[in-house]
C-alpha cells in the first residue's frame, strides 16, 4: 500500500507542523482558556507573521543583490532561487529579524484591535476578529506588491546554505521545537504567576475582577498582545518552512483547527493544548501520506476530515468539557498549606478512630 | 463626476432587502437565547441549495415553492441544533463563549456536510452543482417609468414584506410572540411565570432558521449559489446585526439599509472618484462595523461591561 514509507522523514515533517500548531494552540489557550476571550481571528495574526517574514525576506534578498525584478515575477523568483543560499549570514539574519518583527507587529495589531472590541463584550470580540481575519485575506488577495492571489514564493530557508536538504529539515525541526519549548515555558510562567490568576479571575467573573480593582480591559489587551505575538512567530516559522505563502493558506478554517486542538486538549491547560495539537497534526500528516494512495473517491477525504473536526468540537464540549487533560488548580504556597492542613486533620481523624 | 443612476439605487435596495431578511433572524435568536449562532451561515447556504436541488432534480422553477421548502429546511435544522446541542449545553450552565464555540463546530460540520453531499449529488446528476446560476421568472418583469424591475427584485420585496408582517403579527399579537419577548427580557422570570421555555424557544428557532434560509433563496436568485454563499455573507450579516445592537429588530433592518447603501453606492463613489478597486468592498463594511462599535457603544453593547465609565475615572 505504502511502497516506501520514510518513518524518520515522517517524524520530521510531523514535528515541524506539531511545533508550529502547538505554538498557536498554546497562545490561543492563553487567550481563551485562561482569559476567556473568544479569539476567532487567530489566523489573521498567523497570516501577518507569515506574510511579514515572506515579504521581508524576498525584498531583502533582492535588494542586497541589486535585482530590479519584483519578487512575484518569474525573473524575481529565478533570482531568489539563484541568490537564496549564497550567504549564511544574510539568511540567518533575515530569519532572526523576521521572528522579532513578527512578534512585535502581530502583537501590536492585536493590541490595537482590542480598543474598539473590548468595551462590548465577548461575542463582539469574536465577530470582529473573525471579520478582521477575512478582511486581511481579501486584502492580500488583491494587493499586488505582496503577490496578490499567487502569493510570494522563493522565501530563502534559513539553512539554505547547507547543501544536504535532509539535514536542513532536521535542523529546522529542532529550531521549531526549540521555539515551542520557549513558548510553553513562557506560557507556564504566566499561568503560574499572580498575573495568571488575574486572568483566571477575569475569565470566571469579569465584574468581580473589576470590583477587585483589576483593570480588565488592560489585562485583556495585554493577553491579546502576547497571544497575537506568539501566533506571529508561528506564522514566521511556517513561511520559512513552506518557502512560499499565499492568501488561501489563511482561511478561517485554520482558526477552527486551532480551536479544535485547544478544546480537545482541554481549555485552560497549556499541556492540553500541546496534546491536542499533537493529535490533530498527527492525523493530518497521516492523511496527507494516505490520500494520494486512495485514488479517486466519491467524497473528497478533506471534507470528511473537516466534518469530523466540527462534530468533534461539539461532542467534546458536550460530553467531556474538560478535554483530554483537564485544568488543575495551581499549587500556590497558600494552596499547599491548606492541602497539608486538610491532610493533617484527616490523618488526625483516622488516627483517633484507631485509638 | 459621480454617476449614481437609478439602477444602482435599485440594486442597493434589493441587496438591503435581502440583508434584512438574513440579519433580522440573527438578532431575534441572539436576543432570545444569547447565542451567537454561526450555524446561521449554514441556514443561508442550505436555503440557497434547497432551491438549487429542487430545480436540478425535480425541475421546479416556482420560486415560492423553493422559499417554502427552504423555510422548512432551515427551521428544522435550527430546531434540531437547539434540541441536540444548545439546550443541553445551556442547561449545564455553559457561558456565551462555550455556546459560540459549539455553534462554530456545527458550522464547520454543516458546511463540509454540504460539500460532501454535493460531491455525491453532482455525480448522480452529472451536473455542476458547485456554482449555479438560478434565474426564476415566477413573477413578471415590470417596467416603471422606463425602469425595468426584475423578477428577483419583486420576489425579494414581496417576501421581505410578508416576513416582516408575519414577524410583527407573531411577536406582537400572539401568545407565543409575547412569550418569546418575555424570555428575551428575563428568561428566569418568564419560566417562573409558567411559560414553557423549551417549547417557545423552539418556535423562535424555527422562525429564525426558516427566515435565514429564505434569505438564502433570495440571494441565490439574485446573485449565484455556491457552497460558500453563506460564508461570503457572514461579514455583512454580523455587521448589520451589531448595528442593531443584537437587540432591536427594527434597528437591524435599518442597519441592512445602511450597510447595503454604504457598500454599493459608497463603493461606486470611491471607485469613480479615487479609483479604489471594487474588490475592496468588504473594507467599507468592516469600517462601518468598527465605527458603529466605537462611536455608539450602547448600540453595540450587547452584554459588555461599561468600560467607558472605567476609562473616564482613570
Amino acid at each position: 500500500m505504502l511502497p516506501s514509507f520514510d518513518a524518520f522523514g515522517f517524524l520530521v515533517s510531523w514535528g515541524t507542523f506539531l511545533g508550529i500548531y502547538a505554538i498557536l494552540a498554546v497562545s490561543l489557550n492563553l487567550e481563551v482558556g485562561l482569559t476567556g476571550m473568544a479569539n476567532f481571528g487567530k489566523v489573521a495574526f498567523y497570516g501577518i507573521g507569515a506574510y511579514l517574514a515572506a515579504s521581508l525576506s524576498v525584498y531583502a534578498v533582492l535588494a542586497v543583490y541589486h535585482v530590479a525584478a519584483a519578487p512575484y515575477t518569474t525573473e524575481g523568483i529565478i533570482a531568489l532561487g539563484k541568490y537564496g543560499g549564497a550567504s549564511p549570514a544574510l539568511d540567518l539574519g533575515i530569519f532572526a529579524a523576521s521572528l522579532v518583527l513578527g512578534f512585535i507587529i502581530a502583537g501590536c495589531v492585536g493590541y490595537l484591535l482590542t480598543y474598539p472590541t473590548l468595551r462590548v463584550g465577548p461575542a463582539f470580540l469574536g465577530i470582529t476578529l473573525l471579520a478582521f481575519g477575512e478582511l486581511l485575506r481579501i486584502f492580500l488577495l488583491n494587493y499586488q506588491p505582496l503577490g496578490a492571489s499567487k502569493g510570494l514564493s522563493g522565501i530563502p530557508h534559513p539553512f539554505l546554505w547547507i547543501p544536504d536538504p535532509v539535514l536542513r529539515e532536521r535542523l529546522y525541526v529542532l529550531v521549531v521545537l526549540g521555539f515551542l519549548a520557549v513558548t510553553l515555558w513562557f506560557a507556564e510562567r504566566i499561568t503560574n504567576s499572580p498575573f495568571g490568576r488575574v486572568l483566571k479571575a477575569v475569565r470566571d467573573d469579569e465584574v468581580a475582577a473589576l470590583c477587585m480593582g483589576k483593570h480588565v480591559p488592560r489585562v485583556k489587551a495585554t493577553v491579546l498582545f502576547i497571544g497575537s505575538g506568539m501566533a506571529g512567530v508561528a506564522g514566521v516559522l511556517l513561511a520559512f518552512y513552506m518557502s512560499s505563502v499565499n492568501p488561501n493558506m489563511f482561511v478561517p478554517a485554520v482558526t477552527f483547527n486551532i480551536w479544535a486542538m485547544v478544546i480537545l486538549g482541554g481549555m485552560g491547560n497549556n499541556k492540553g493544548a500541546v496534546v491536542g495539537a499533537a493529535i490533530i497534526t498527527f492525523v493530518d500528516r497521516i492523511l496527507t501520506f494516505i490520500t494520494p494512495n486512495l485514488g479517486i473517491t466519491i467524497i473528497t477525504p478533506d471534507y470528511v476530515r473537516w466534518m469530523i473536526v466540527g462534530i468533534l468540537i461539539v461532542l467534546v464540549l458536550m460530553f467531556m468539557p474538560g478535554g483530554l487533560v483537564p485544568e488543575k488548580p495551581i499549587k500556590t504556597p497558600a494552596w499547599e498549606a491548606v492541602e497539608s492542613l486538610e491532610k493533617e486533620s484527616k490523618e488526625g481523624g483516622s488516627g483517633g478512630d484507631e485509638a | 463626476m459621480v454617476n449614481m443612476d437609478a439602477y444602482q439605487v435599485l440594486t442597493a435596495v434589493h441587496i438591503a432587502l435581502i440583508y434584512a431578511v438574513l440579519a433580522v433572524p440573527l438578532t431575534l435568536s441572539y436576543k432570545t437565547t444569547k447565542i451567537i449562532n454561526f450555524v446561521h451561515i449554514n441556514f443561508i447556504t442550505y436555503g440557497a441549495y434547497a432551491a438549487v436541488l429542487l430545480y436540478t432534480f425535480l425541475g421546479i422553477d416556482n420560486v415560492f415553492v423553493a422559499i417554502a421548502a427552504a423555510f422548512v429546511i432551515g427551521g428544522a435544522m435550527s430546531v434540531i441544533d437547539n434540541v441536540t446541542v444548545f439546550e443541553p449545553l445551556s442547561r449545564r450552565g455553559a457561558n456565551v463563549v462555550i455556546l459560540m464555540i459549539a455553534s462554530m463546530g456545527l458550522w464547520i460540520f454543516y458546511k463540509y456536510l454540504m460539500y460532501s453531499v454535493l460531491d455525491v449529488l453532482s455525480r448522480v446528476a452529472k451536473a455542476n452543482l458547485v456554482s449555479v446560476l438560478l434565474r426564476f421568472e415566477t413573477l413578471p418583469r415590470v417596467v416603471v417609468n422606463g425602469m425595468p424591475i426584475t423578477s428577483a427584485f419583486l420576489t425579494a420585496a414581496i417576501t421581505a414584506a410578508v416576513l416582516a408582517l408575519m414577524l410583527y403579527f407573531i411577536l406582537e399579537k400572539t401568545a407565543v410572540g409575547k412569550a418569546i419577548r418575555a424570555i428575551a427580557d428575563n428568561p428566569t422570570l418568564a419560566e417562573i411565570s409558567g411559560i414553557p421555555r423549551g417549547r417557545v424557544v423552539n418556535v423562535m428557532w424555527f422562525m429564525a432558521g426558516g427566515m435565514a434560509a429564505v434569505g438564502g433563496v433570495l440571494w441565490a436568485i439574485f446573485a449565484i449559489a455556491t457552497p460558500e454563499v453563506g460564508d461570503t455573507l457572514i461579514l455583512q450579516v454580523f455587521a448589520i446585526a451589531v448595528i442593531g445592537g443584537l437587540t432591536s429588530l427594527s434597528r437591524t433592518a435599518l442597519g441592512a439599509f445602511i450597510i447595503a447603501f454604504a457598500e454599493n453606492l459608497g463603493m461606486a463613489f470611491l471607485n469613480q472618484v479615487f479609483g479604489v478597486p471594487t474588490s475592496f468592498k468588504p473594507f467599507i463594511t468592516f469600517s462601518t462595523l468598527l465605527i458603529v462599535i466605537i462611536a455608539f457603544p450602547p448600540l453595540g453593547a450587547g452584554g459588555g461591561l461599561p468600560y467607558r465609565f472605567l476609562r473616564k475615572r482613570r
